[in-house]
């Protein structure tokens, strides 16, 4: 099956923490159909914390979001309400996806909503893929960098506004069409 | 600026989706599409489908080529796609990545819904010279000084309606009327239209030893200069300037509406030409003309925010020099006695163009009919009075030496260097020459109708064309590898690389169309209606005239007010983006007529 015979929904959470206890603040996605961003029909939301569980304000720090608009936002139930009939329309597409996964899944659970199983694309593994192939040819090299904004950068596409879920959910995106291109990849399979 | 921009960030700034209101970007958010192209992927096919995006370069670059030649290397904030879109023809050029490129891009139906705003349509004129007109537009940033709008009909600034008197009056009964009316002008009934002013009260009867019951009709002019109410105020002051007029008629259909004076004109602005040219006839001294030179940078700075183009701000200050000449030459013909014999003083290069703006240099000379004993030490006289008093208004020396206290011969002389040139005609000397073939008198009663001659019929010596035309390449716009813009230190050329090409490019085709017109627009047009020049070619050269002109003299004004040097070069840092763009279009156009020219003149066969 041709890669971009499939839609994919490039996917970023903004969260209070990294541990299992964090909350997620804001999710942003952007679809890719017949291997095109579809920048019009990205999703974007706020998501107001579950009251009792604990706010780091570093992670509010990172992303500027401020608890008053949290306050306003629709909660988690709403936002994955948005999030399910994208996440189960086609591939996510995740740059580092263990964390970003980590967060959804224990978002379904906690609603006590069945985990949909979405096939997941990870940006940081398809760099790594480009990185075996680079070593095989120039076993010297220097690795190449694995974060959103480094990776971007080395790679030629301009830099973007990060830690911001939608613009990060389209970094990876981009990312992704790139790497899909420097990988001669023309089917699903010889990207997973 | 932040170097992170979201998408709609990035949109919103790039031209033309900056002069979108903000209604319209909502639907351009909307039907925004991201493509990315790897490095040598052909995105557009010539004579493949018709394009069906609007593409605008977000990174990257890609070239346009047409038969494989590359035509326009396109860069960050540039659109493509449109021209094949619009038409829903095949493309006109290949689209090919230079670079990876990432691109934003919008499906047919939103770019026509974006179409519906003018100002954003503009810009996707097939035309280029449609859109350097449109840049050249926006080049007004200067501070407006004026409180006149000189794009104004003139016939608004009339306030009453016109005062007639019978031809048959007297004098007398005119001042009268003058005095009840309170007017400093009177209508003359009859044909052709008569004018009588304050002045040829004072100048024509009084300082004439006349009396009141002078008949009105061998005082008054006629017939009167007019112009149509419609004509834009700033052509309605260059062309009171270049006749030297006061008080002009403004008709409609035919009838007089009204007269303005330019003391209606003057009164708001002392910057204006008007101002500067009543300055010149009050001159009665060199010593006077200190910080004429000023002045006339205030008269440019203001025509300029008033938004005219440098082609009419030339043709004001030319006029305003030459008065300057004609003043200095009768004070020196005053303090030196009458001249032995008829005389002509030239101008040439810029002046002699109409196109000088600020007081870069003097190109002048002076032509005597007979070689008398006595005409060269008097002449040579009067040139240096000349010189004196145009080094006393500002003019720097000219660099090369073209000034009349060395270039003062007979006019058999002329002929001869004339002839010379035309028919000898030698790569060097050309090279230096070839401003002279842009020579206009000034002032004198000698008549040049020979050496206009000999300049009008110089088309048919093709090898003087060849050479002449061969000059004319001697400068290249500075275009680098994939046709970038190449800078050199301190910025790019405008002059070396833009204006005097096209000036020498313009000047060969009218000379091979046997016109006898002198401004580089005049001559384009002219070489476009004897079919040497096609009429989009000379358009198009015509606006990136306009363009880099008007360019230059934005920077040189801005350099003025920072107390520098007035020069030729900008940097390319100081534009916007879509003066970059168009001046890169500017000189790859040029670049491209350069190339025609060679071929039409099989430049590269001569030795």
């Amino acid at each position: 099956m041709r890669w971009d015979s499939q839609t994919y929904w490039a996917l970023d959470l903004e969260t209070s923490g990294l541990s299992p206890t964090d909350q997620i603040l804001s999710v942003g996605m952007v679809p890719i159909r017949q291997g095109v961003i579809c920048y019009g029909e990205h999703f974007y939301s706020l998501v107001r914390p579950q009251a009792g569980l604990p706010l780091s304000h570093e992670g509010i720090r990172a992303h500027h979001i401020v608890p008053a608009e949290l306050e306003a936002a629709p909660p988690l139930a709403e936002a994955l309400e948005a999030i399910h009939p994208r996440l189960s329309q086609g591939i996510l597409l995740l740059h580092h996806a263990p964390v970003d996964m980590g967060f959804l899944r224990r978002a379904y659970g906690h609603l006590h909503r069945p985990w949909p199983r979405p096939r997941v694309l990870d940006t940081v593994r398809l760099i790594a893929k480009l990185q075996e192939r680079q070593c095989y040819l120039e076993p010297h090299s220097r690795p190449l960098p694995r974060g959103l904004a480094e990776a971007r950068a080395h790679f030629g596409l301009p830099p973007h506004l990060e830690h911001h879920a939608l613009y990060d959910a389209l970094a990876t995106a981009e990312l992704f069409l790139l790497l899909r291109s420097r990988l001669g990849a023309k089917t699903l399979r010889q990207l997973t | 600026m932040g170097n992170t921009l979201t998408p709609l960030e990035f949109i919103r700034q790039t031209p033309p989706f900056d002069r979108l209101p903000p209604e319209a970007l909502a639907a351009v958010e909307r039907g925004l599409e991201i493509s990315f192209f790897p490095k040598g992927t052909r995105v557009l096919a010539h004579t493949g489908p018709p394009s069906e995006h609007l593409y605008l370069i977000r990174k990257g670059a890609a070239r346009l080529l047409r038969e494989g030649r590359e035509v326009l290397l396109l860069e960050e904030g540039d659109c493509f796609g449109y021209p094949s879109l619009l038409a829903q023809d095949a493309p006109s050029f290949d689209v090919v990545a230079e670079e990876d490129l990432l691109v934003y891009r919008w499906e047919q139906k939103i770019f026509r819904g974006l179409l519906a705003y003018p100002e954003f349509a503009q810009f996707f004129s097939r035309d280029l010279a449609e859109r350097l007109r449109l840049v050249s537009k926006a080049l007004h940033h200067a501070p407006s000084t004026l409180n006149l709008d000189l794009s104004m009909p003139v016939g608004e600034l009339v306030s009453r309606p016109p005062v007639f008197v019978a031809r048959s009056a007297s004098i007398g009964q005119a001042a009268q009327i003058m005095r009840e009316q309170r007017i400093s002008s009177l209508l003359v009934e009859g044909e052709p239209l008569g004018i009588l002013t304050d002045r040829d009260l004072r100048n024509r009867v009084l300082a004439e030893g006349r009396g009141p019951e002078t008949p009105l009709a061998e005082v008054m002019s006629a017939p009167a200069k007019t112009l149509n109410a419609e004509t834009p105020l700033f052509e309605a002051l260059a062309f009171m300037v270049s006749q030297g007029i006061h008080h002009l008629p403004v008709t409609r259909d035919g009838r007089i509406v009204g007269v303005i004076t330019d003391t209606v004109l003057m009164r708001q602005q002392t910057r204006s030409p008007l101002y500067l040219l009543r300055r010149l006839e009050r001159t009665r001294d060199p010593a006077d003309l200190q910080g004429y030179r000023e002045e006339l940078t205030g008269v440019v700075e203001s025509l300029m925010a008033g938004g005219l183009g440098a082609p009419s701000i030339g043709r004001s200050v030319s006029s305003l020099n030459d008065q300057l000449v004609r003043v200095l030459l009768e004070l020196a013909e005053a303090r030196l006695g009458p001249p032995p014999t008829p005389y002509a003083w030239i101008v040439f290069g810029s002046e002699g163009r109409m196109e000088q703006t600020l007081l870069t240099d003097q190109d002048n000379a002076l032509i005597y009919q007979d070689d008398l004993p006595e005409a060269r030490p008097y002449f040579a006289r009067l040139a240096e009075f000349v010189v004196q008093g145009l080094l006393q208004a500002g003019f720097p020396p000219c660099p090369g030496g073209y000034m009349a206290t060395r270039w003062h011969k007979p006019l058999a002389e002329w002929e001869r260097l004339f002839g010379h040139w035309i028919q000898q005609p030698n790569p060097q000397e050309l090279l230096e020459a070839q401003i002279f073939f842009d020579f206009r008198p000034v002032h004198g009663n000698l008549s040049l109708q020979s050496l206009e001659q000999l300049v009008a019929h110089s088309g048919q010596h093709r090898i003087f064309l060849a050479q002449m035309a061969r000059s004319a390449l001697q400068f290249r716009p500075p275009l680098g590898f994939f046709r970038r813009i190449r800078e050199e230190e301190g910025g790019v050329d405008l002059k070396k690389g833009g204006i005097a090409p096209i000036v020498s490019l313009a000047r060969v085709y009218a000379l091979e169309a046997l016109s006898p017109a002198r401004s580089t627009l005049e001559r384009l047009e002219a070489a476009a209606r004897a079919g040497k020049l096609s009429a989009e070619g000379a358009e198009t050269l015509a606006e990136a005239f306009n363009f880099l002109t008007r360019l230059r003299l934005r920077e040189q004004l801005g350099a003025l007010r920072r107390g520098e040097a007035p020069g030729n070069k900008v940097s390319l840092e100081a534009l916007s983006a879509l003066e970059r763009r168009h001046l890169k279009e500017a000189f790859v156009l040029l670049r491209e007529m350069q190339e025609a020219l060679g071929q039409r003149f099989q430049t590269d066969l001569l030795g």
